[in-house]
């Protein structure tokens, strides 16, 4: 589905060049539940933005579906966005002013999804992702887990193709944070949705299929959760990041 | 160390909030330059009838000011809120709290004095404009001169300290007896949700229209009680309206989802009932001030077109005396004016009585007309009436034989158009010959007819009685105040001595102007001076409250990028909230001041609200101008928006 070729980016001009990302190149297939890992600077956050067209690549291909991000034309980007891919954002990023109905009917708005069909659609991913009862609610009435769970509805409502996180446990307390985390696995295998999610947390890391590790801009190490169950890959996860370095906040 | 703060806190403050700098400078002009009107004896010697204007200004300005102090008021509440975690952050580094509301003040002040400076020079050149206008209404030549008025600007700095001393001291109290924690959390005191029940916010709309509805009408009622109650359900609405509306909105969205999905419309009315939950007072206040505006600024213009409108049909001729009573012209006068004016052509003459009303009824079964002191039609020879004209100034007519003519004030001209009876004068029966228009003393009864008169042969009026004798004048000099003065006197001391029952009518040509000129110099000018210090102050709060939703809508804007919206969706989403949110506190104010200006403008005798002074004409010139100084916010505030708000194209 999702293939990374060889992309750079640099920042900075002539006489100060920072390398944020260095020939990174992988694939993800349909289907698929991917975490990256790194410490803070490893370039993580970037090349999700790279991926998701916010920011745009220095060097190398971006190409999701066969489609080269890099290619398309900036009057594209937006449309892509919307309908190809899902956000889900360490502090939420709901509007306050729209009720959770509102905030999950709104990727479908932006899609021009027929107004008629919007509150059915809602109704049907607030089921899946048991939120139903809050759907009349703001987002300051109810908890992170709910409100992140809002964005993840949001994030798959209008059919995206590749949902993308960014340390989406970030700003959960442990119990939220699981709770979480079987909701994206779920989504992950019951939905079908392909999972790109940036992690500081091998606890959340252990719950994807597949571990990308980043350092210095670069890939250092991949791991495969293949038939081991999630504590050993965790405890797998911690030993690479021990090898890996960085603070120790980063692996605790 | 402390002063340098303050200053360079002013030079941010003046930076930051640059829309309410600007509108504190204007008011600091305008200010001046009405101040300016009242002490400049050039343009009080203009006319006797000028001396009461710097009354009328001086109690416009006093509203003018406390206007202004809601504003100043308003706005340095404001800063501090927005500003209050930066002020407890001074506290917690161990200044004391005398020490940080002296900071603030001495920085609002600075604010304050530099806009008083500017707003002193700016205002002189306002005054010029204000001059230039006193002075073409009077028909006198403009020439630049650069004058201080020292008292004008020692009263407009005594305004400025009263508005900025009385606004500063309370935030001083306010910041003197205040903790750390509270300045740190100010911020987030909002103005609380008034009604709190869904149901009961609806039952206050519904309640809130009717009264509405019930105060428009009845300040349309010439009767002071109904004004006054009239006013007093008004502003029960627009409290109510803008307290409940925002409980309607979501209401009318939830039960129609798909209306709410389409375009921009989610976006939008949450925006707005979002700001309405927490802003409904502020908004009810500034569609008071937008409703007084309207009625503040279309009274202006009503009050020009009465005098403009009376006025051209008084001052048709350099003098004339209708005299009452079917008395002859009175020597008195005669004498006076051959020894004191220098008359080119004059002419005494009768106004007569037909056999018949018929013209009169046909007007009165046709058309809105009243008419007094005459039972039949008003009759006049065609040799006085082409007298008449020449000394009017009108090109001459004809009048063929058998025939009569019509002249008639411009408002009965479309009316009198099908009129084709005959007139029968004695023996002679004669046919409508034509009709006539322009002014020419038509509406009292000493005048020439009330409304209209009928042209007729010389030989056909003999038979005929006299309703009243007239004199009308041209003059090598205008008649001024001093000579009009004279022949009313003469006037009085006729009407003492003979004990008549009617009194002798007056006009110069050169008195009507004056007349104009001053009345609107002492009303119109208070009225406008008053209408444009509201729109300022309503104008420059929203733009102030919306410019500081700017990071609010940054964040906004920055999420929805990332969720595939357009930019040109975005701005016009964008665009879509300023306009509902500059339109909302009009829209009251439109329907009730536009209601109550038609019909102050209907009130006056028919034929005196016509052209400029038509009420339709003073509805759209009061609503053009004001669109015009409120545009200014809203493009100003948009732009800032857009430009803040809205992320780079991709």
């Amino acid at each position: 589905m999702l293939q990374v070729r060889n992309i750079e980016k640099y920042y900075g001009n002539k006489n100060n060049v920072t390398k944020a990302l260095d020939r990174v190149s992988f694939d993800v297939a349909d289907g698929e539940f991917i975490a990256i890992m790194g410490a803070s600077g490893s370039g993580k956050t970037t090349l999700l933005n790279c991926i998701s067209t916010i920011d745009s690549v220095s060097a190398g291909a971006v190409l999701l579906d066969g489609d080269n991000i890099a290619e398309l034309p900036s009057g594209e980007l937006a449309r892509f966005r919307r309908e190809r891919l899902g956000f889900v954002f360490q502090d939420f990023n709901l509007l306050d002013t729209l009720t959770v109905e509102e905030n999950i009917g709104l990727a479908l708005s932006l899609n021009h999804t027929d107004p008629a069909a919007v509150r059915r659609r809602v109704e049907e991913m607030a089921g899946k992702l048991e939120i139903t009862d809050i759907l009349g609610k703001f987002p300051y009435q109810i908890s992170g887990g709910q409100k992140q769970r809002a964005a993840c509805a949001r994030a798959m409502v209008a059919g995206q193709s590749l949902l993308l996180a960014d340390e989406p446990t970030g700003a959960l307390d442990s119990r939220a944070s699981k709770n979480l985390l079987e909701i994206l696995t779920r989504m992950n295998r019951a939905m079908g949705a392909t999972i790109l999610m940036v992690t500081h947390d091998a606890y959340s890391a252990s719950y994807a299929g597949r571990v990308l590790f980043l350092k210095d801009g670069r890939i250092f190490n991949e791991l495969f959760k293949g038939e081991r169950t999630r504590p050993v890959f965790y405890h797998e996860i911690l030993e690479v990041l021990a090898v890996l370095g960085g603070d120790v906040s980063d692996v605790i | 160390m402390l002063s340098k703060l303050s200053l360079r806190n002013a030079r941010r403050q003046a930076r930051d909030y640059l829309i309410y700098f600007v509108s504190i400078v204007m008011a600091a002009a305008l200010l001046y330059s009405f101040n300016g009107l009242v002490f400049s004896q050039e343009l009080l010697a203009l006319s006797g009838r000028m001396e009461q204007m710097p009354l009328m200004i001086v109690l416009a300005s006093i509203v003018v000011v406390c206007v202004f102090g809601w504003l100043v008021s308003y706005a340095t509440n404001f800063m501090l809120s927005r500003r209050s975690r930066e002020l407890g952050i001074y506290l917690l580094i161990g200044l004391e709290n005398r020490q940080v509301a002296r900071l603030f003040f001495r920085e609002n002040l600075a604010v304050g004095g530099c806009a008083l400076g500017l707003g002193l020079i700016l205002g002189n050149l306002l005054f010029q404009a204000l001059r230039a206008i006193v002075l073409a209404l009077f028909g006198m030549s403009y020439h630049f001169s650069f004058v201080f008025s020292l008292p004008a600007a020692g009263l407009t700095v005594a305004c400025f300290l009263l508005i900025y001393l009385r606004a500063l001291q309370r935030s001083r109290k306010r910041i003197r007896k205040m903790k750390i924690c509270d300045l740190i959390y100010y911020e987030r005191q909002n103005e609380g949700v008034v009604i709190q029940n869904g149901r009961g916010r609806r039952l206050v709309f519904a309640a809130s229209i009717v009264l509405g509805i019930t105060g428009t009408v009845l300040i349309m009622t010439s009767d002071i009680i109904s004004g006054l109650i009239g006013a007093g359900c008004i502003i029960v609405f627009l409290y109510g309206f803008f307290l409940s509306f925002a409980s309607g909105v979501p209401a009318f969205f939830e039960r129609r989802p798909a209306r709410k999905y389409r375009g921009q419309n989610l976006l939008v009315f949450r925006t707005l009932t979002a700001k309405l939950a927490t802003m409904g007072v502020l908004m009810a206040t500034i569609s008071m001030i937008f409703t007084a505006t309207l009625i503040s600024g279309g009274t202006g213009l009503v009050f020009r077109g009465i005098f403009t409108g009376r006025s051209a049909e008084n001052a048709c001729f350099d003098l004339f005396i209708g005299v009452a009573d079917g008395r002859p012209f009175h020597e008195r006068y005669q004498n006076y004016i051959d020894s004191h004016l220098s008359v080119e052509q004059s002419l005494i003459y009768g106004i007569y009585s037909a056999e018949t009303s018929e013209v009169m009824d046909y007007l009165d079964a046709n058309t809105f007309f009243y008419h007094f002191g005459y039972d039949r039609d008003p009759v006049i020879g065609y040799s006085d009436y082409a007298a008449l004209r020449e000394i009017a100034g009108y090109p001459e007519v004809e009048l063929k034989e058998g025939e009569y003519l019509i002249h008639c004030m411009a408002y009965l001209a479309e009316t009198l158009e099908d009129y084709d009876k005959t007139l029968i004068m004695g023996d002679a029966t004669l046919a409508v010959g034509g009709i006539y228009t322009g002014h020419l003393l038509q509406h009292y009864g000493t005048g020439n007819g009330h409304g209209y008169i009928l042209i007729v042969p010389d030989e056909a009026v003999g038979t005929r009685p006299v309703h009243h004798y007239a004199f009308a004048a041209k003059t090598a000099q205008p008649v001024g105040e001093a000579q009009y003065g004279d022949l009313d006197e003469i006037c009085d001391e006729l009407w003492e001595k003979e004990q008549t029952g009617g009194y002798d009518v007056i006009y110069t040509r050169a008195c009507e102007e004056a007349e104009v000129a001053a009345m609107t110099a002492m009303t119109v000018f208070p009225l406008w001076f008053l209408a444009l210090a509201l729109t300022m102050t309503a104008a420059t709060i929203l733009t102030i409250q919306q410019l500081s939703e700017s990071e609010r809508y940054r964040n906004q804007a920055a999420l929805l990028h990332k969720l595939g919206m357009d930019r040109r969706e975005m701005a016009k989403a964008l665009w879509m909230q300023s306009a509902v949110y500059y339109t909302l506190p009009v829209l009251p104010a439109l329907v009730i001041g536009v209601s109550f200006i038609r019909n102050l403008a209907k009130t006056p005798e028919p034929g005196v609200m016509i052209g400029l002074s038509s009420p339709g004409a003073i509805v759209g010139i009061t609503l053009g101008l004001f669109f015009v100084v409120y545009a200014v916010y809203i493009v100003v505030a948009y732009i800032s928006l857009k430009r803040n708000v809205l992320p780079d194209a991709d």
